[in-house]
């Protein structure tokens, strides 16, 4: 049992060394600094997805739309600046406003309505496809006019300079030294139990080199790519509002024990709401990187989405039936899963292979959480 | 004891010691059970009684444990509920192992279904258990569906099932928490034939008037050690309490007189409601006044619509017909559970593991959760100063477990039942409803509770008090409110107070009534 509960912690960590290792090994351009750029930017439009759908499992729900809302809103703006000659950004910010429609209209059909999530999602996903196919007529629509960069195509194509990428790096140890000194003073200076220094130290140190190995690595090829900075800033806001807000504190009641949460005053109905009006945001964030990164919007874009950002949240940890989940274990969930991904089509596994082996790694992460995480 | 021939016995524990991390559950108990007798297990929370039966049933398997269980004189491993069940015995807890969608017949026969070539034999099912529950004095249909059955019926219906599958050991773990006192009688009743008919019977329970009424031997754990074994012939209740707590306890509802002011804080008037819009009335024009520094009791039988009230004024049930509500003067016609908290008013809820707990969070999760806005600046929690918050109410209702990060979910009933207390008392509310708070808690939470009601109206705050047991509603309450099929039956100050009069109330037949 004891081994059990040391092997826990580990076992993510583990699984993603081994998938790392068996493709290195396989093909050693995996661990090249190009492929894992490549990588990170994959990881990081699947993660902020992710997070999103992390927010709405929390509470006992789910989303199943997400996917096709990805093509949809990436759509919707890639329409606007390709036909209509909108600037980038007006045309993002357009989108990004019908996405939060969109979902704030689910969530309260969710929630005043009582229809469960899975159905309202489930017509969401069929719904949001058709109107994305309407919305690009069934054809390629580029994200930019001509040649030209814009903020859209720059999302997935922007390279941070080595020194702002190195300078970024040493600005983030800094800070999270910074904040977690200034927690561990509040909670001594209130006589509150801290984690041993030796151990915070350590934790610290192995984060702020994991950050600067990331920078050194993707320096090595072209720079930090934009997309990674707003996956971190989405992460560290996620972050902050599951752990250090009343309203994240609800999302875990509420997938707890709702009827609880009810009775302990909370407005259920508004926090539900606010998750999905976040998903909107997640899923705007999501469709702009993920359209830009297929260069243009076609009709696959988003295609299957929403199962790869359930599945990182449930090989990261988080239950299905709500109430426990952490949001550094959905981006391992989803590191996991693009290092899949990525490490099968470098090796030119066959499509249907590659279905295959998505499933059976979801099926086998379930089994290990389950067989192993409860002692 | 007189020495006669060593019967030999069913079953028995030799020094069993059970640790969880951080504590030690059981240490060195040793008991045993003879066939054919009713023997009474009693102890605080936290005494180790649910953990001992869960050894009894397999539940914490051999290995898990120091110490020996034997079966028949011989050494017994179970390993799980299964081979527990195979040696003959059966546990009732309190959470319910029913299935909800299914018929009551369905529950009953669950894993054991009546088959005729190859096929459920639904008429044999259906009229077997039409006869058990005939034989039991349930006027239940076999067809209905358990969640359409009440607290009380679905225990009941545990209990057949267990009976029914002809255990030679039955352990009930507090059978009689929701039950009315001509439900309890009924199951006395038949734990007393099942005993004449030679099954043995572990009881548990915090009723020590029922103890007595049952058992031929009571034995009394605290602390996770077994401290006596009685007869119940020898016993006295409280010889029994004192063992239990270790101390004397003088007086059981220690009620100081009401420093009542005399200013209302709550005034219902003409109150009628049902559950959705279109049903017909579950509460009928009822009307009453709560004020400052009171215990306002509230009785009445089951389905009387207690819980249903006090929900109801909280905001989670019920539409409503007629009626007004006024909180300090202000009228409330729409009231949710998030206004009514913040005006004040907060319920400790009966069912507090539906109703009350998130069960997978911790203590300090849980205890802050109706305050969190309370530690919060600008979007951020302020975590050290609700930790130590959470602290303060942790200490104050002393709750057993190893700090305020222990999931509530492992605590027990007492235990869990003070975090639903703190919780509703963390937000500092001017009027609390406490709905059956001393619910299978023991007799020393149970005075801690009664502690907190005179505090907190020492403190000028209003209670209001719903209670199945007469004896805690008499020696709490102030003034006592008994309902009768949704109405009001009568209403007794404390000098009027007697068990026949209350009672008499509650079934409408104010005929007996002397105002």
């Amino acid at each position: 049992m004891n081994f059990k509960s040391a092997l826990k912690p580990l076992a993510m960590p583990l699984a993603l060394v081994a998938i790392c290792a068996f493709f290195a090994l396989r093909e050693p351009v995996f661990l090249s600094p190009r492929n894992l750029t490549q990588l990170f930017i994959e990881f990081s439009v699947v993660a902020t997805l992710a997070l999103g759908v992390f927010m709405i499992i929390l509470t006992g729900n789910i989303d199943l739309s997400v996917g096709s809302g990805v093509g949809l809103i990436g759509g919707v703006a890639a329409v606007l600046v390709f036909k209509q000659d909108w600037p980038a950004p007006l045309a993002m910010g357009a989108a990004l406003v019908v996405s939060m429609l969109l979902w704030t209209l689910m969530g309260t059909l969710i929630v005043k309505q009582k229809i469960p999530s899975f159905i309202i999602t489930l017509g969401g996903l069929l719904i949001f496809k058709g109107l994305f196919w309407l919305v690009i007529e069934n054809s390629t629509i580029p994200v930019s006019r001509g040649d030209e960069d814009n903020l859209y195509s720059l999302l997935t194509t922007y390279y941070l300079p080595s020194f702002a990428g190195l300078a970024l790096a040493a600005a983030i140890a800094a800070g999270s030294a910074w904040l977690l000194y200034s927690a561990r003073r509040a909670r001594r200076s209130h006589k509150l139990p801290v984690e041993a220094s030796a151990k915070a130290i350590g934790k610290w140190a192995a984060t702020a080199a994991a950050v600067f190995a990331v920078v050194i690595v993707c320096n090595q090829f072209r720079g930090v790519p934009l997309s990674l900075l707003i996956l971190a800033a989405t992460a560290t806001t996620v972050y902050f509002l599951t752990r250090h807000t009343p309203f994240g504190r609800y999302l875990y009641a509420i997938g707890g024990n709702e009827e609880a949460a009810v009775l302990s005053g909370i407005n259920v109905h508004r926090v539900l709401i606010g998750a999905f009006v976040l998903m909107g945001v997640a899923v705007a964030i999501t469709g702009f990187m993920m359209t830009a990164y297929s260069g243009a919007s076609t009709t696959t874009v988003g295609d299957l989405m929403e199962l790869d950002a359930i599945a990182a949240c449930v090989i990261g940890g988080t239950a299905l039936k709500g109430g426990r989940g952490t949001v550094w274990g959905v981006l391992f969930g989803a590191l996991i899963m693009t290092a899949l991904l990525n490490g099968m089509t470098l090796i030119a596994v066959p499509p249907e292979l590659k279905f295959i082996a998505r499933g059976s790694v979801l099926a086998l992460a379930v089994w290990v959480d389950v067989r192993f995480g409860r002692t | 004891m007189i020495a006669t021939a060593p019967t030999p016995c069913i079953l028995e524990t030799r020094n069993l010691t059970k640790r969880f991390p951080g504590v030690t559950a059981l240490r060195d108990v040793s008991f045993n059970l003879k066939p054919g007798e009713i023997h009474a297990l009693c102890g605080e929370n936290g005494a180790g009684k649910s953990t001992l039966i869960k050894l009894l049933s397999g539940i914490h398997p051999h290995g898990s444990y120091e110490g020996e269980l034997r079966v028949d004189g011989g050494a017994a491993t179970f390993k799980s509920i299964r081979d527990a069940e195979k040696s003959g015995i059966a546990v009732i807890t309190q959470e319910f192992a029913l299935v909800d969608e299914l018929s009551v017949a369905e529950n009953i026969f669950l894993g054991r279904e009546p088959m005729r070539h190859g096929r459920i034999d639904w008429l044999a099912m259906h009229s077997r258990a039409n006869s058990l529950l005939a034989g039991f004095g349930l006027a239940i249909a076999s067809e209905t569906l358990v969640k359409d059955l009440g607290v009380g019926h679905k225990q009941l219906i545990e209990i057949v099932r267990a009976i029914d599958k002809k255990s030679r050991v039955l352990v009930l773990d507090e059978p009689t928490a929701a039950l009315s006192d001509q439900e309890v009688a009924v199951l006395l009743d038949h734990l007393r034939r099942l005993r004449d008919a030679g099954t043995t019977c572990v009881y548990i329970s915090h009723k020590l008037d029922e103890v007595f009424a049952i058992a031929d031997r009571i034995t009394v754990l605290r602390d996770g050690a077994s401290i006596v074994t009685l007869g119940a012939d020898t016993a006295t209740i409280p010889l029994i309490i004192k063992h239990m707590v270790g101390r004397e306890i003088t007086d059981l509802f220690p009620r100081k007189p009401s420093v009542a002011t005399g200013k209302t804080v709550l005034s219902v008037h003409n109150l009628t409601c049902s559950r959705t819009r279109g049903e017909a009335p579950l509460l009928k024009d009822i009307s009453f006044d709560l004020h400052e520094g009171e215990v306002l009791g509230i009785g009445g039988l089951m389905g009387a619509g207690r819980t249903e009230l006090l929900m109801h004024l909280f905001g989670a049930w019920g539409v409503r017909h007629g009626g007004s509500v006024n909180l300090r003067g202000k009228p409330v016609d729409h009231p949710t559970p998030t206004r009514s908290i913040r005006d004040g008013l907060v319920l400790a809820s009966e069912d507090r593991r539906r109703y009350g707990l998130i069960l997978s969070q911790t203590i300090g999760f849980n205890l802050s959760l109706s305050s969190i806005h309370a530690f919060t600046h600008k979007t951020k929690i302020d975590a050290p100063s609700e930790y130590l918050r959470n602290q303060q109410f942790f200490d104050q209702l002393r709750v057993k477990a190893p700090g305020q990060s222990s999931i509530v979910g492992g605590l027990s009933g007492g235990n869990q039942q003070k975090v639903v207390l703190g919780k509703a008392l963390m937000t500092g509310p001017s009027i609390v409803f406490l709905d059956e708070p001393t619910r299978g808690i023991d007799v020393g939470a149970k005075l801690e509770v009664y502690e907190l009601i005179n505090r907190l109206t020492a403190e000028g705050k209003a209670v209001v008090l719903v209670s199945s047991e007469l004896p805690e509603l008499m020696g709490m309450s102030d003034r006592i409110l008994m309902l009768c099929e949704g109405r009001v039956g009568g209403e007794f100050s404390r000098r009027e107070f007697t068990q026949e009069r209350l009672l008499a109330a509650a079934m409408g037949r104010t005929d007996t009534l002397a105002a």
